[in-house]
Order: structure tokens, then sequence, then C-alpha cells
């Protein structure tokens, strides 16, 4: 198999909004870059773009606004490799070596040697174990944004039925705006947090420049028709072979919902729920970079430089949800940085110097600190958000019941790690990434603190891979041939 | 947690299947073990293994002790009611020259001689037993005894038997010295300077056991060698059958050495050993990657073998490291600090020999005699932690 070497200064994976950031940034700079995403088209999940030209989605902001910056970068010569997975990726040995990234792309490899690397992986849906959540017609929030933004003209979800929009997170609103954008119902809207309006005015006015995308949010949420349940939460999915009843209970003063007001919602085909997100750190963990651990930010996330977005790993920066969550604003502003910083690298200059580095770097210091805002009025649960009985399945690769984790912990695996080793939860084929964040849950309830729970750590591949692939590109790989 | 007691008959330093085991045995023999392990039970080499056990490849002279430690596997299979999922799978090693074809049909008389069921086969009575083999194979060893259980569990198992016999067990712990009085142990140390007075530590650390020996002027020959492997994605069950390996002349684990086998879970697992590279100094602290090299000459030797299996996703890989010594031998027994005792070498098949090495160190801590003499003997005299020493060390 003939594969494809690439050289470059820069290489960005992740075209979400921090790595087009980051690629225009060190393109103007006069570098090289190469910009690597393994969906079909650039734009990550904020500027998503749609896969047919006449969906309602094609006018709206988010989608216009990622097309000028995947046009910007075209025009500055970013190289972009698009439908392309990064499989993984080597640190340069020696100050004269380069980052190398092994890529598959319609089943061919891809080698890109680069000087300086950005992580830009963004995030992912955290799923949480509730009864009924493996039926099927129960589907992330985030899959159900997807599946509408990329349905094409129909931009219909594939269920018949009721829709119901559940979870926790300022993220829900988003998904309920694309909802009122594809022109789609929502029968019920469910948020654990309370309503509490004047605490959210409150916390909003500390923040004005956002109040109008606020409005507008909750404006779509209006537009979708949704009956709100604000401080409740789904405590069930009952169905036989699907989803077909969803039982509301509001949540009592001890954070435990009230069974005896639940509620009971029929005839439901998609129960659409997320319970926050969590970074992608397969690439920067599998790479060595130093991780720490914020609930507010997703949980474990790439520890960089406020500055200069350098990770612990010389040459390696990092922008993002990667770095922790915070929206498409920080991910831009810290993609932008990492650029800046890396096409200086290259050129062995200071971006200090001219200011516009600590400009931007103050900025993205206020939007973080509205995403912490956010951050405390939806906090994320770190445990279960409800009760849940031992033979709830937590790891669905592996079937692997929460009365096994708990017994694996109590018999001491005190750590994700071990848990794993003792229950083949997170051996899977997602490899932990769907299941990581329930056994996080069960180590929390066991009371064991999330730092000594730690994370696991990556190792090749990335993401599954043929012999084939791996052993062309290998075999191609200069220290192979050494 | 339950806090570190002040006091212990003995400290079993290392919780992989080495010091599990011990523990144990100990535990077993009324010793009340108390077992120090530095992160998570059974995370190092232990967790990474393929875990085969039996007889065959590993030469005449362990063929006794080999077979004594199947028959305590069988035995601890039994009482977990197969939580350890001891399958008697059989081993086949391929042959693939002339000279391996002397070397097979010598070792197959030897293991014969001995009491196994050995055999030679030729490439279509093989593929009977392992329907996708395939490449330019000449002939077959075969041990239809040979076993594997699922390594995680085993130690898991041992662990709750351990603690059920009286052993108290701590992860997270690491040892940071041995406390030496007038020459002789009198307990240990954590890195968090909380001690455990006692007259008897065994050093069951893999790789790492020479840093806690060289404080007390006692250079074990052991080298950390990177051990790796790969794992696919689920495959149907029975798409393998058998633990696949080439067939060593000399027995045992050495550079070019394959292991190819699928776990209950479906997963194959497979790996061929790359040379001995020297480890740099603090790397065995540090989770590794494995080389591209190595995954270019795994992934060929499957191949060549199993042509169907062309397109099997990968989904992982690990690295840990094994303890190698000269003669690729264990180091286990009593060393000249009086109390101190070492278990360790395990040059990359330490399941296969566990058991009985616990029964021996227990029964030399505790001065019982509950192996059968000839086994302890011959264990004595293979694994004698001193057969390297010059006068130097001592
Ligand atoms: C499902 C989902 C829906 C979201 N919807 C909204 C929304 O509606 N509104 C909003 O404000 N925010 C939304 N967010 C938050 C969103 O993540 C941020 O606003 C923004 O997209 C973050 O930008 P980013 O560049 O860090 O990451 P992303 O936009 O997520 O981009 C990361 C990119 O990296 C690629 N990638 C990762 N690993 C590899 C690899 N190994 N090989 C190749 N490519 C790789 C991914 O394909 C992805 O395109 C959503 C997040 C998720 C997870
Ligand atoms: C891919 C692969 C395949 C294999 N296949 C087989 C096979 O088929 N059959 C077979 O028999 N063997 C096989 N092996 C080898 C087998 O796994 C090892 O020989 C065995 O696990 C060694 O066990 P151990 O307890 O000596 O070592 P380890 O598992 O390394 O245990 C040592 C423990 O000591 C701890 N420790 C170290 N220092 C300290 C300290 N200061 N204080 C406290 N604790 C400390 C460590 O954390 C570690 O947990 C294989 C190995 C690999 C990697």
């Amino acid at each position: 198999m003939p594969v494809e070497r690439l050289i470059c200064d820069v290489a960005v994976v992740g075209a979400g909004p921090a790595g087009l950031a980051a690629s225009l940034a060190a393109a103007a700079a006069g570098t090289e870059v190469i910009c690597v995403d393994q969906f079909p088209r650039a734009g990550g999940q904020y500027h998503m773009q749609p896969n047919a030209p006449d969906t309602p989605f094609a006018k709206t902001e988010q989608v216009q606004q990622g097309l000028q910056a995947i046009r910007a970068c075209e025009a500055a010569d970013v190289r972009f490799l698009t439908g392309a997975e990064v499989f993984w990726a080597e640190p340069p040995k020696s100050s004269g070596e380069h980052f190398n990234l092994y890529i598959q792309r319609d089943g061919r490899a891809i080698i890109v040697e680069a000087k300086t690397l950005v992580a830009a992986s963004g995030a992912m849906e955290r799923p949480m174990p509730f009864p009924g959540w493996t039926l099927p017609g129960v589907i992330g929030a985030g899959a159900a944004q997807r599946l509408l933004k990329t349905s094409g003209a129909a931009c219909a979800l594939p269920f018949k039925g009721k829709t119901v929009l559940a979870g926790t997170g300022p993220f829900l609103l988003a998904v309920a705006s694309t909802f009122a954008k594809a022109g789609q119902k929502i029968d019920h809207f469910v948020e654990m947090q309370p309503a509490a309006p004047l605490k959210k005015a409150r916390a909003m006015l500390r923040h004005p420049l956002r109040l109008p995308d606020a409005v507008a949010l909750l404006r779509d949420l209006s537009r979708t028709g949704a009956q709100r349940h604000m401080g409740a939460i789904i405590t069930r999915a009952i169905g036989t072979s699907k989803i077909e009843t969803v039982e509301i209970a509001p949540l009592g003063p001890d954070g435990a919902p009230d069974l005896r007001r639940a509620v009971l919602v029929e005839g439901v085909g998609a129960l659409c729920i997320g319970y926050g997100f969590q970074p992608v750190i397969d690439l920067t963990t599998a790479l060595g970079a130093s991780h720490s651990y914020d609930l507010a930010l997703g949980g474990w996330h790439c520890t960089t430089d406020a500055l200069s977005c350098a990770t612990s790993l010389p040459r390696l920066y990092a922008a993002g949800e990667v770095t922790g969550l915070g929206g498409a604003n920080p991910a831009r502003l810290s993609g932008q940085l990492a650029g800046l910083h890396a096409a200086a690298f290259c050129q062995g200059k200071n971006p200090e110097r001219n200011g516009t580095a600590t400009q931007l770097a103050t900025k993205l210091l206020a939007f973080r600190a509205f995403a912490a805002t956010l951050a405390q009025l939806y906090p994320m649960p770190e445990r279960f958000p409800l009760p849940l009985v031992g033979d709830e399945v937590v790891c669905r690769c592996e079937d692997v019941t929460l009365a096994e984790i708990k017994t694996a912990i109590a018999d001491g695996a005190h750590e994700n790690f071990a848990v794993k080793m003792w229950t083949r939860a997170g051996m899977g084929l997602c490899q932990g990434r769907n299941c990581g964040a329930g056994i996080a849950a069960a180590l929390a309830e066991s009371d064991i603190d999330p730092i000594t729970a730690g994370y696991n750590r990556s190792h090749f591949p990335l993401r599954p891979v043929s012999t084939c692939i791996a052993t062309a590109a290998f075999a191609s790989s200069s220290e192979a041939k050494a | 947690m339950t806090p570190l007691p002040k006091s212990a008959e003995v400290v079993v330093v290392g919780g992989g299947v080495i010091g599990a085991s011990i523990s144990l045995a100990l535990a077993e023999a009324g010793a009340k073990p108390v077992l120090l392990e530095a992160r998570a039970f059974g995370g190092a080499v232990t967790g990474g293994s393929l875990a085969a056990i039996g007889t065959h490849m590993h030469g005449r002279e362990e063929f006794g002790i080999l077979d004594y430690a199947r028959d305590r596997w069988r035995e601890l299979s039994d009482a977990s009611q197969d939580g350890i999922e001891y399958t008697a799978c059989g081993k086949m090693g391929f042959i693939l020259t002339d000279a391996a074809l002397a070397a097979g049909k010598t070792l197959v008389a030897q293991e014969k001689s001995q009491g196994a069921r050995a055999e030679l086969l030729m490439p279509e009575q093989a593929q009977q037993y392992e329907r996708l083999l395939g490449g330019p194979i000449l002939a077959m060893t075969y041990d239809p005894d040979t076993a594997t259980v699922n390594p995680f569990h085993a130690v898991r198992a041992l662990m709750l038997a351990a603690r059920q016999a009286g052993a108290q067990l701590f992860e997270n712990t690491p040892v940071a010295r041995l406390l030496v009085e007038a020459g002789r142990v009198v307990g240990v140390e954590t890195s968090t300077g909380e001690r455990v007075s006692t007259p008897h530590a065994v050093l069951a650390c893999g790789p790492w056991t020479t840093k806690l020996a060289a404080d007390l002027d006692l250079n074990l020959p052991i080298e950390p060698r990177q051990a790796q492997c790969l794992a696919s994605i689920r495959q149907p069950s029975g798409t393998l059958r058998q633990v696949i390996s080439s067939c060593e002349a000399k027995g045992g684990v050495d550079s070019g050495y394959t292991q190819i086998q699928q776990s209950p879970s479906g997963q194959i697992l497979f790996n061929t050993v790359t040379a001995l590279a020297p480890t740099p100094k603090g790397a065995e602290d540090r989770v590794g990657e494995v080389q591209p090299g190595f995954v270019v000459d795994s992934v060929n030797t499957l191949l060549m073998l199993f042509p169907a299996l062309k397109d099997l996703p990968i989904l992982r890989s690990w690295v840990r490291f094994e303890a190698v010594t000269p003669d690729a031998r264990f180091l286990a027994g009593p060393v000249p600090v009086p109390g101190l005792h070492v278990c360790a070498g395990d040059n990359g098949s330490g399941f296969c020999r566990a058991p009985l090495l616990a029964q021996f160190i227990a029964d030399g801590v505790t001065g019982r005699q509950t192996l059968p003499v000839a086994l302890q003997q011959r264990a004595a005299q293979l694994y004698d932690p001193l057969r390297f020493m010059d006068g130097q060390n001592v």
C-alpha cells in the first residue's frame, strides 16, 4: 500500500472553531499548515457544515461564520485533510525531529510530519446511565443535533412519535435552538436545574455582551413548542424493543426525584438527553502531555499555559474544548493564540513582542470567566443524577453492570484503570469514551476523589485501524526504516 | 481506607501475580502477611499478560515445576468457580525451518518422556485444530494441556483468597526503602514515611526489585525489557482456538518469540517480541508506547500464519516491563540480608510459575516444608538468587 507523506510547519488536529482559528493564525504568520479532521467537512461541532445546500441551516450564522473561516484558511493556503482520522501520533524524539501524525483516510495511510502540533480535538458527549438508557430511541442531545444538521433537506429526526429533550446545561438550549431552526417540534424539555430566573438574570448581567445570545436561545426554545419541566429529571425510559414512555419527576430540595409527583409521557419516539460534555483527550494523553481535573471544565482536560496555549510537551499546543469546556468563543481565541505561538516557534520568533498575543489572552480570560459563570449555573453531575439499581449496564460495549463495578471497587479497585482491569468496563470498542463518565460516577459514589480515580491514558491506536494501514504507515516511518 | 498496621509477621512488596500468589501461600500457612503495592493490584506487567500456563516450550529442567504450577492454577479455578476463566485450550508452536524442525522433534520427545501429551503435527493435521492456520509452516508442536487464565481476574481471585485467609492488602502504597538494623531486616518504610516493622520482607517488585535491593548493596542482575502486545476488535468466538507461539529451540521468551491467542472476550491478542534494547533509566516507571517496528513485526507474523485475518482492526496496544535475568530464570529465595527474600526475574513467563514460586517462598519464610522435596530442591538450585554473585556483592 503506497503511503502519502506530507511535511509542514504546523499541523492542526481538528477543524472546529479552535482548529480553524489556529490554522488561519499560523498560515497568516507565514508558515505551512495542514489541518486534519475526521469529519467529511471542516467546521467541527459548532460550525458544522450541512451536507445539502437547501437545508434551513445553510443560512444560519453558525454555518456562515464557519464557511468564512474555512474560506479564509483556504485563501491563506491552509491544506485541509478532511475525512481523515488521526490514529496515532508520535512526539519528536530530539530537537531536530518532527511530530509524526499517522492518518487513515479512505482506506489509505497518510503520514504528516510537522515541526509543531496544535491539538484542537474538541469535546464529546458525556453519557450518564439511567434506567432505560440503552433502549433504542434514547440518543445523546449532541447526536440529535448532528442528525438534524446533517439530515439534508428532510431536516428531521428519523424517529416517529414525541420528542423529549432532557439533561442539563446551556447546551440543551443550543440543541433546542437547532430544533427550532429545523422546524422540528419538541414535546417536552426537561432541565435538572430549577428555573431560578433571578439567579440567572443576575449572573447574566455580569456579562451583558452575552445577553442577546441568551435571549435568542430562550426565544428558540419557545418556538419549539416544548412543555418545560425545570428542576426535573427523566427517572426512567420505558419500552420493550424501543423507547415508548418516559417518566419525568421533579427534584425535591434534597436533590432526589419526587416520584409521587412523577408524570408519564407516552408515545415517545426519541429521548435526546445530555448531561454535559467531556474534552476529547485521546490525542493529548497519548502524546504524554499533562492533564488536570476540573468538573466545571468538563473533568479531565489538557493543561495549557494561559498566554501561549503551550502544553507540558515541547512544541505541542492545545486549543478549544480539549483544554476545558468553554464554547466557541474561547475555542476561537485559544486557537488563534496556539496558532500564533506554533508559527512563531517555527520561525524562531517571540509573539509576545507585538502585543497581539497579550490582547488575545486578555479577551480569552473574559470569555473563560463567562464560561465559568455558566458552569456554576448548570453544574454537571459528578455522580449519577439518579440512584441506580445494580443491574443497570454502565459499559455497553462489554456489558458491565453497576453492581460489577461496585464489587470491583469494594475488592480494591480504587481507580478508573483498576476498575477497567477487573470488569472490562472501558475495554471495548469505545475504549471508555462512552462509559468513562459512568465509571467515574461509580468511583465518586464510593467517595474516591476524581484525581485518585484518574483517567485512562490513550495508547496506539487512538481509533481502530486495520492491520494493513497500520503496518503500511509504520513500515514507511523513519524509525522502522532505521 | 484502613490504616497500615504498625507491624506484621511478613511484608510482601509488590502486588503482581507473584506478590499476590506469595501472599496467598503465606496466608494459607497462617503467616498473616501484609502486601504493599505501589499502584493498582496487577496493574504492571501482570495486567498486560497473555497468561498462558503449562509445560510446553519451557524445556525439560522446569517441567515438574510447571506441571505443579498448572495443577495449582486448576485448583484456584475450581475454588473461584471459574472466576479466573481457566481455559485448557492447548498450545501450538510453529516451525518454519529445518533446524527448528529438529529442535521441535527433540522438545516433543523430551516432553513425552516426562508424561506430557505433546505431539508433532503436520500442517494439515494442525489445521484440524486451528482452521485458519496457513502460511509456510513445516510442522507444529502441539500440547493439548496448555491453558490460559484471565490475568486480571487471576490476581483478583488470589487477592480475595489471600484476604480471606488473613492477609491484609494495600494498593497505592509504594515502599520507599527497607529498614535494616544490625544487618537484618526490621521493617519497611512507605513513600509517605509510614513504617511497618517486620522480621521478614519479600521483594516481588518485578524489574523494580533491583531498586530496593540496591539500597542494601545487593546487586541483582535484572534488566527491564519492554514487553508489549496488540489487541484487535472482538472476533467471532472460535476464530482462533489455541495459543499459537513460535517454537523456541532453547525455550523461554526471547527476541522474535511470538504469541497469538483469542481471549474469551473475542479479541485477538498478538505480539512478536523485539530485541532486548536497554531501557533508559527511569523509563520503567513510565507507561510507554509500542514501537513502530514492533507493530510491523507482530502484524507480519500474524498475517504470515493467518492470512485470513488481513483486515483485522487493531483496537489497542499496551507496554509493560518484564524482568530479564542472564539465564532467563527467576531469582527466588533468601539473600544474604537476614529476613530478606526476593522473587523476581520473570523473563516474560511468570504466570506459569507463580504458584510454585509462591509455595517455595512461603516455605522459606515460615520454615515449613509443603512442596514435594524434589521440587523444592530443584527450585532452590534453578532459582538461587546468589548464583550470579561474586563475593563483592555480599
Ligand atoms: C455534540 C456537540 C454539539 C455541540 N453543539 C454546540 C452548539 O450548538 N452551540 C455551541 O455553542 N456549542 C456547541 N458545542 C460545544 C462546541 O464543542 C464548541 O462550541 C466548539 O465547537 C468547540 O470548538 P473546538 O474547535 O474545540 O472543537 P470541535 O468543534 O468539537 O472540533 C474538534 C474537531 O476535531 C476533530 N478530531 C478530534 N479528534 C480527531 C482525530 N483523532 N482525527 C481527526 N480529527 C479529529 C473532530 O472531528 C472535530 O471536528 C457542541 C459540542 C458537542 C460535543
Ligand atoms: C504481552 C505479554 C504476554 C505474556 N504472556 C505470558 C504467558 O503467556 N505466560 C506467562 O507465564 N507469562 C506471560 N507474560 C509474563 C507475565 O505477565 C509476567 O511474567 C508476570 O506477570 C510477572 O509478575 P510479577 O508479579 O513478577 O511482576 P509485576 O506484575 O511487574 O508485579 C510487580 C509489582 O510490584 C510493584 N512494585 C514495584 N516497586 C514497588 C515498591 N517499591 N513498592 C510497592 N510495590 C512495588 C509494581 O507496581 C508491580 O505491581 C506475558 C507478559 C506480557 C507483557
